[in-house]
C-alpha cells in the first residue's frame, strides 16, 4: 500500500513546478497521491468521505493559490502542509458544528498554517460572493458574463453564439449584464 | 449610455494592457481629472480580480473533481473507516491516553507492592506498624473491658488488625501518621493515653510520602487544649538529639537517640534518619527535638542495620496540611504558634505531649 502510494505522489518539486506550469497532470498526481491520508483523517474523526472531499479540495485550493502567488517556500513536506491546513480547516468545522474536538486522531505531523487559511478564507469570501452574484444575476447574462470573462470568447463568438444581429448589440447586452453583476457583487 | 459602453471597454482595454502607450498616457490624464473615471477603473479592476480568481478556482475544482472521480473512495473508505465495534474503536481512538493510563496504573501498583513488600523480602525497610495478632488482642480486649467497662459498648467488637501512632496537629482533632498505617483501613479507631478511643477517618492522602492526616468524627470528642509542640520548617542538624513517643505496645513507650543523617532510606531527601530503637507500632508517631519542635514522623527502620530509623521530614506535613481547608483546621495549626516546650526538661515535654499522641488502631 505505501509503496504503491509513493510511487504514483509526485515529489515536491514536481508539484510545484506543475503548478506554476498549470500541468493539469502534476495536479492530478498530485490530488490523488494525497487524498487517502485526509480521507482516513476525515473518517476517523467524525467525518465521511464528502467531508474528507471538501476540505481537501479546500486544502489544494489553498496550496494552489500559495504557489500561485509566488511566495511560496517550502518550509515543510508538502504532505505535512496539507495534513496541518486539513486538519485546521476539519477542527475548525467540527467546532462550528460543536461537535466533540478532543482526541484527535493524527496520523501525520502538523505545522502551523493559521495564516494561510485567514488568507483564504478572504479569498473564498470572494468567491462566495461572485458565486452567489453570478446565480443572481440570471440566464443569459450569467453566460454571456462567463463566457467572456472565464472562457475568454471574444464578442463575435458570443455574438454567434446567442444570434445577436451585430456585435454593438451583443456589446450593449453584455455591458448591461455586467453592470448589474458588479451591482449585485459591490452590494453583498 | 453609448459612452458609458466606450468608457468601460477602454478601461478594460486599459487594466488588460491592450492599449497603445500614447492612448495610456492620455488615458491616465483623464483618470487624475476625473475621480469618477478613476473611481470606475479601481472597482473594474476589484472586479476583474474576483472574476478571474473565481474562474481559476472554478476550473481548479473540476480538474479536482475530475481526479477525485478516478480515485476508488469507497475501497479506500473501507479500509480506513473506524472500525464498527466500539470496543475496538475506543482502543484506536484512545490507544496513547490508554497506554498512558495502563503505565500510570502499572507503576502505580508496583510501587505500593515494592514499598509494602519489596523492601520487606530483601529485609532492607521495613514499615514499622503493628500486626496485632489476635492473640494479643484477646488479651488487650480483656484487660480495656476490667479497666474501663463503660468504653466496651463504645470500640468495635472485632479486634484491631493493625496498629500505629499518631500525633494531634490541632486542637479541633486532625491527626497525623502514616499512610502505610491507615491504607487498607475499614475504619480506624485512636486512643488516646487515657485509654479513650475515638472513631476517626482519613481526611487526606499523600501518597507521596506516605503521610496521611486523619480527623477525629467521634461526638464524644472534647478539643484539646492548644497544641504544645510546633512544627520545624526548616532542617534540623546532624547530631541533633531527638525523641519519639509511640505505641508499639498498648501503652505509650518513650524512645530517645539523635538524627544520624539528613537523608533516609537510599538517601531519600525527603527522610532524615535517626539512630533510635523503634518497633512495630511506632510508625506514625512524632519525631522531636530538644527544644519540643517536630522535625519529623517516623516511618520505618533499616531492619539489617542495627539503629537506622528513618522519618519523614516535617515540611511534608505541612504541604499535607495545605491539602485540607484552611477553616476546617481550625485556628491553632501547630506551626502558626510559639512553642511551649521551649525550655522545658524532657520530662515535662513528654508529659505535656502525652496526651497529643495517640494510638492508631485500623480494622479492616
Amino acid at each position: 500500500m505505501t509503496n504503491k502510494l509513493s510511487s504514483s505522489v509526485p515529489t515536491d518539486r514536481e508539484v510545484v513546478l506543475g503548478i506554476l506550469n498549470n500541468s493539469e497532470d502534476a495536479l492530478n498526481r498530485l490530488y490523488i497521491g494525497y487524498f487517502p491520508m485526509v480521507l482516513q483523517f476525515i473518517l476517523n474523526n467524525n467525518g465521511d468521505e464528502d467531508d474528507a472531499k471538501d476540505v481537501y479540495q479546500e486544502a489544494i485550493i489553498i496550496l494552489y493559490n500559495k504557489i500561485k502567488s509566488g511566495d511560496f517556500e517550502l518550509s515543510s513536506k508538502l504532505k505535512t502542509y496539507i495534513y496541518s491546513v486539513c486538519r485546521r480547516i476539519w477542527l475548525k468545522r467540527l467546532a462550528q458544528e460543536s461537535k466533540k474536538t478532543n482526541n484527535v486522531s493524527d496520523f501525520e505531523d502538523i505545522v502551523t498554517v493559521e495564516v494561510d487559511l485567514e488568507q483564504h478564507e478572504e479569498k473564498d469570501l470572494q468567491f462566495e460572493k461572485m458565486g452567489s452574484a453570478l446565480l443572481n444575476l440570471g440566464e443569459p447574462c450569467k453566460t454571456i458574463i462567463q463566457d467572456f470573462y472565464i472562457n475568454n470568447l471574444s464578442m463575435q463568438d458570443i455574438c454567434e453564439k446567442f444570434g445577436y444581429t451585430n456585435t454593438d448589440n451583443a456589446k450593449t447586452q453584455k455591458y448591461k449584464c455586467l453592470q448589474r453583476l458588479k451591482k449585485l457583487f459591490f452590494q453583498s | 449610455m453609448r459612452n458609458d459602453i466606450e468608457l468601460e471597454g477602454i478601461i478594460e482595454d486599459y487594466l488588460q494592457g491592450r492599449l497603445t502607450e500614447a492612448e495610456v498616457a492620455a488615458f491616465e490624464q483623464l483618470r487624475t481629472n476625473d475621480p469618477i473615471v478613476d473611481h470606475k477603473v479601481v472597482a473594474h479592476k476589484v472586479f476583474l480580480d474576483s472574476m478571474k480568481q473565481y474562474g481559476n478556482v472554478l476550473s481548479l475544482k473540476e480538474q479536482m473533481n475530475n481526479a477525485h472521480a478516478q480515485i476508488d473512495v469507497g475501497t479506500l473508505a473501507e479500509e480506513f473507516r473506524p472500525h464498527p465495534s466500539f470496543i475496538v474503536n475506543l482502543w484506536r481512538k484512545n490507544k496513547s491516553a490508554v497506554a498512558v493510563a495502563a503505565s500510570f496504573l502499572l507503576l502505580t501498583i508496583f510501587s505500593i507492592y515494592s514499598i509494602q513488600h519489596n523492601t520487606k523480602q530483601n529485609g532492607t525497610y521495613e514499615v514499622m506498624r503493628r500486626e496485632i495478632t489476635s492473640i494479643k488482642n484477646n488479651q488487650n480486649k480483656l484487660v480495656r473491658t476490667i479497666i474501663s467497662s463503660s468504653k466496651a459498648d463504645k470500640g468495635p467488637v472485632r479486634s484491631a488488625k493493625f496498629g500505629g501512632t499518631g500525633f494531634a496537629l490541632t486542637a479541633n482533632g486532625y491527626l497525623c501518621t502514616n499512610l502505610h498505617v491507615v491504607k487498607d483501613a475499614d475504619s480506624i479507631y485512636v486512643q488516646n493515653n487515657k485509654g479513650d478511643l475515638f472513631k476517626a477517618i482519613v481526611a487526606y492522602r499523600d501518597t507521596q510520602y506516605d503521610l496521611a492526616i486523619l480527623k477525629i468524627i467521634d461526638s464524644s470528642f472534647s478539643p484539646l487544649s492548644n497544641v504544645p509542640y510546633k512544627l520545624k520548617k526548616g532542617g534540623s542538624e546532624m547530631g541533633e538529639r531527638v525523641y519519639t513517643l509511640g505505641y508499639p505496645k498498648d501503652d505509650v513507650v518513650y524512645g530517645d537517640g539523635y538524627l544520624s543523617s539528613k537523608t533516609g532510606h537510599y538517601s531519600d531527601t525527603t527522610q532524615y534518619q535517626v539512630a533510635i530503637s523503634i518497633n512495630p507500632g511506632n510508625s506514625g508517631g512524632p519525631l522531636l527535638d530538644d527544644n519540643g519542635n517536630l522535625i519529623g514522623v517516623i516511618t520505618a527502620k533499616e531492619n539489617q542495620a542495627d539503629g537506622a530509623t528513618f522519618a519523614i521530614k516535617a515540611k511534608y506535613i505541612m504541604e499535607a496540611l495545605k491539602a485540607i481547608p484552611e477553616d476546617s483546621l481550625g485556628r491553632k495549626v501547630v506551626f502558626s504558634k510559639k512553642n511551649s516546650l521551649q525550655g522545658l526538661s524532657r520530662t515535662k515535654q513528654i508529659e505535656k505531649i502525652g496526651s497529643y499522641v495517640y494510638m492508631i488502631k485500623v480494622y479492616n
